[in-house]
């Protein structure tokens, strides 16, 4: 299969994954959305990395991988203290930034 | 010629400024009244002492002397722009002379007219005198135009004040309003023209001026535009018509004030001003022409007036508007000596008039002529006084009014215009017909009241004296010596001849009773309808004053309210608008704001491509 | 030809599995869907020829993310017994939006053309290894830090109210 194969799958998936991002309500889903974004960027790291035989993607990957792991452990923590203050982890009702 | 010293020049200006730096500043000194008075008295004999003592050393001087002093005032590359300076002539000394005895006399006589002013006023008034005598000596002194306008507008400032002394009285603060407006119109062509002129020679100074006109080296285009211009001042301060308005309705002032400024000092600036800058006009015959007709149109015009008027003062004020024509005429003819001679002969006299006017009025409480007589009995000094001025203002053999008079028709017959000086002669007629049927109603016939009125205060009686013998003493030193007859032999007659008329025709309506008064109004029917409103000036003037300055006025306030103000109105109600409209972008939902991110990169793999 | 059938099978399970987890009503259900998403992803990985990777995707991702989720949907569900039910809000906008970004993304990779280098041969374990400690050691260590500070975030925010 070539690059672009791969490319072109990881494009979709973080499209579709933008998608979620911008309709979920749940704050949680949201970050189910950029779960899967930051999944399609994984694939295109590593598909360059195999077919430009750099190793450098590999660790990228890697990197990635953990740092997600991180930030969503502190989002959803977050997104619980959220639901004990407000008791709503609604997006639209968190609108305090509002102008 | 004579040419007095800059120094003494210098320190007659200098008194009365002092005068009234300290009245002004000193403001103890000014709220005590009578000391105020003092110091500003005391100033104005001094400034005369040192006036006559100008005139006295006046050393004789070849004609092609610079009369003029100058300090350089405004510095420029190539020789000071503007300079301030004395011009010490013989004219100037003697105007100069004139100004600070009337001046003088004017203040002590309000030493007793105003005894009864609250004394922070009449510290006020003396304090607007001492600046009145200083700006008229400034510009009679002035060696350029510059300087003269400069004295030209304080002194038009000083009447303003003087004339609203009583500012509280509504009709004195108009009065003195509307001087200042008609007066300020002829001096916008005033200032145009020296602006005009200096434009166009490099210098405002009158010495580099007469040099170039008497050489033939002056080649200004449009000379006599800017003449004509400059004459406009002079229209406007010595109430030549059609501005001639202002000076019967300034009579609100207090009595010396008229006697003053409306007289003797401030309204003959123009006059002045027009014969000192005579070698310019000389060069531009056709406005001297126009000056000479409108001068003699002005006189016959103002002396209709003042043959209806009841108040004493309007009278004298439409006199002094005639005789100013008088003068105005002598110099349009080319005879500026003639005018400037009958300036310092009205001035003493026409001073006394006011100033004897002041003291009927003060006797019988009333200004209306036909509510007075019988005075003559009553104060034989004080109508002797008045009578001898109405006889100079008439031009009745030996008295100087007589002298300054045929030199002025002589002038103007020489210059060969002859309706004005049928005009001039109608109007000499007039003169003596209006003042004798003041004479005759207010110090003859019969009295109205026959109660006993305290005598004149000393003050006022002596200054009265004193003009009366002035007048005498000029008129005899002029019929024995140095005027001889300067027209034709007949001139003399005619003049004295029209003046007896004019006095038989107001004996005859007035005291003897043979001719009634409204037979004679009804035989000159439209000249008497016309006089009595005035020939309808006033009325064109607020007219015009309400249509055009104050429609103009509504115009700009309307333009200046809804399009000025609009567009910045517009403009932050719109920037407003505008960010209550972006404000609706930050909705405060974080995936609004990644719509724009996700926007942004849209936007970013365009352009990406696109380049 | 095995690799292009298991390509399309990684690819559209992958494919199907992202829908359901962005269009299902049901939360939970869209956090399984996301398990088997990232499975799917793993496969692909597998496909690239990085077995390491895979193993770590499937530990790290499908085992540890997939859990806390879970513990955080429990924790938040609002009432006992009431399922998590969602409707989204501006779905067209969305799928305009999400469809304009992949046209543009699309044709950016179509027109930008990738030189493929041939494969690299032997194990890449080792050398991924020894670039982890050598060139990449500062960031690892950094790394470390960060899921250090990460922990004790997540530590603070859980704490009991007091």
């Amino acid at each position: 299969m070539p690059l672009t194969g791969y490319l072109v799958l990881a494009a979709l998936v973080f499209v579709i994954g933008l998608f979620g991002v911008l309709t979920r309500r749940n704050a949680v889903g949201i970050l189910l959305g950029i779960e899967l974004m930051l999944n399609a960027v994984n694939i295109n790291l590593v598909a360059f990395s195999r077919f430009r035989a750099d190793v450098a993607g590999l660790i990228f990957t890697l990197f990635t991988i953990a740092i997600t792991v991180a930030e969503i452990a502190v989002g959803l923590a977050i997104v619980i203290v959220i639901f004990r203050v407000r008791r709503t982890i609604e997006a639209d009702h968190l609108d305090l930034l509002r102008g | 010629m004579r040419l007095g010293s800059p120094e003494l020049a210098l320190l007659v200006l200098a008194l009365p400024f002092a005068s009234f730096l300290a009245l002004a500043l000193i403001r103890p000194l000014r709220r005590s009244g009578r000391p105020a008075a003092a110091v500003s008295i005391l100033a104005m004999a001094a400034a005369l002492g040192a006036a006559a003592a100008m005139t006295w050393e006046a050393s004789p001087a070849a004609r092609g002397l610079n009369p003029a002093r100058l300090w350089s005032w405004l510095p420029a590359d190539g020789g000071p722009m503007a300079s301030v300076g004395v011009w010490v002539d013989g004219m100037a000394m003697q105007m100069c002379v004139l100004v600070a005895l009337i001046s003088l006399l004017v203040q002590i006589y309000s030493w007793s007219y105003l005894a009864d002013e609250p004394p922070p006023s009449l510290g006020r008034y003396y304090a607007y005198h001492s600046l009145f005598a200083f700006s008229m000596l400034g510009l009679v002194l002035s060696p350029g135009f510059l300087q003269m306008f400069v004295f030209w507008e304080l002194v038009g400032l000083c009447s303003y004040l003087l004339i609203g002394y009583w500012y509280d009285r509504p009709s004195a603060a108009r009065a003195a309003v509307k001087a200042f407006w008609i007066t300020k119109l002829g001096d916008l062509g005033f200032v145009a023209g020296i602006v005009m002129l200096w434009a166009a020679t490099g210098t405002f100074d009158f010495w580099p001026l007469f040099q170039a006109a008497q050489a033939g080296a002056l080649h200004v285009d449009g000379l006599t535009t800017i003449m004509f211009l400059i004459y406009l001042g002079a229209v406007g301060k010595s109430a030549q018509f059609p501005l001639h308005v202002w000076l019967p309705d300034a009579m609100e002032g207090p009595t010396p004030v008229s006697a003053l400024i409306h007289a003797a000092t401030m309204v003959t600036a123009g006059v002045y001003m027009v014969a000192r800058v005579h070698p310019l006009f000389e060069l531009v015959p056709p406005v001297l022409t126009l000056i000479a007709w409108v001068g003699a149109f002005t006189a016959l015009l103002a002396a209709t007036m003042a043959c209806v008027e009841r108040d004493i003062k309007r009278v004298l004020a439409y006199s002094t508007v005639s005789q100013l024509g008088y003068m105005m005429a002598a110099n349009g003819a080319g005879a500026p000596e003639a005018a400037f001679q009958h300036l310092t002969t009205h001035g003493v006299f026409k001073a006394l008039l006011f100033l004897g006017a002041g003291i009927v009025i003060h006797h019988f409480h009333t200004n209306d002529v036909f509510r007075m007589g019988g005075l003559f009995v009553q104060r034989p000094w004080v109508g002797g006084a008045f009578l001898v001025a109405t006889l100079a203002l008439a031009g009745v053999w030996p008295l100087p009014g007589f002298f300054s008079k045929e030199a002025v028709l002589a002038g103007v017959l020489d210059a060969r215009l002859s309706v004005p000086f049928l005009m001039l002669i109608a109007t000499s007629f007039l003169t003596a017909f209006y003042m004798f049927r003041v004479v005759f109603l207010a110090f003859f016939g019969q009295a109205r009241d026959h109660h006993e009125h305290p005598a004149p205060p000393v003050a006022m009686d002596a200054v009265c004296r004193g003009l009366a013998l002035l007048t005498l003493a000029l008129g005899l030193r002029a019929a024995l010596g140095r005027h001889h007859a300067e027209g034709p032999a007949w001139l003399p007659w005619v003049s004295l001849a029209w003046a007896l008329a004019g006095i038989t025709l107001a004996w005859a309506t007035y005291q003897a009773h043979a001719v009634d008064p409204a037979r004679l109004a009804t035989a000159l029917a439209p000249i008497d309808f016309l006089a009595r409103r005035r020939y309808f000036l006033d009325a064109l003037f607020a007219g015009t004053y309400r249509v055009l300055l104050l429609g103009l006025s509504r115009v700009v306030g309307w333009v200046d309210r809804y399009l000025v103000d609009g567009v910045l109105n517009a403009l932050s109600a719109g920037a407003l608008r505008a960010g209550d409209t972006a404000r609706r972008l930050q909705t405060g939902h974080p995936q609004d704001y990644v719509y724009g991110v996700a926007l942004g990169v849209l936007l970013l793999l365009v352009w990406a491509q696109l380049g | 030809m095995t690799e292009i059938l298991g390509f399309w099978v990684a690819a559209v399970v992958l494919v199907a599995a992202s829908l359901a987890v962005v269009l299902t009503p049901n939360l939970f259900h869209a956090v399984l869907w996301l398990a088997v998403a990232l499975v799917a992803t793993g496969g692909v990985f597998l496909l690239l020829d990085s077995p390491f990777l895979f193993a770590v995707q499937l530990l790290l991702y499908a085992g540890g993310v997939v859990t806390i989720v879970v513990f955080a949907i429990m924790l938040t569900e609002r009432l006992v017994g009431e399922s998590i039910r969602q409707t989204s809000r501006f779905v067209f906008n969305g799928a305009v939006l999400a469809a304009a970004v992949f046209v543009g993304i699309m044709g950016f990779l179509l027109q930008a053309g990738v030189v493929a280098r041939p494969a690299a041969s032997g194990d890449q374990l080792r050398d991924l290894g020894r670039a982890l400690v050598g060139p990449f050691g500062g960031p690892l260590q950094l790394l470390g830090v960060l899921l250090v500070i990460a922990l004790l975030g997540a530590l603070y925010f859980a704490r009991a109210e007091d």
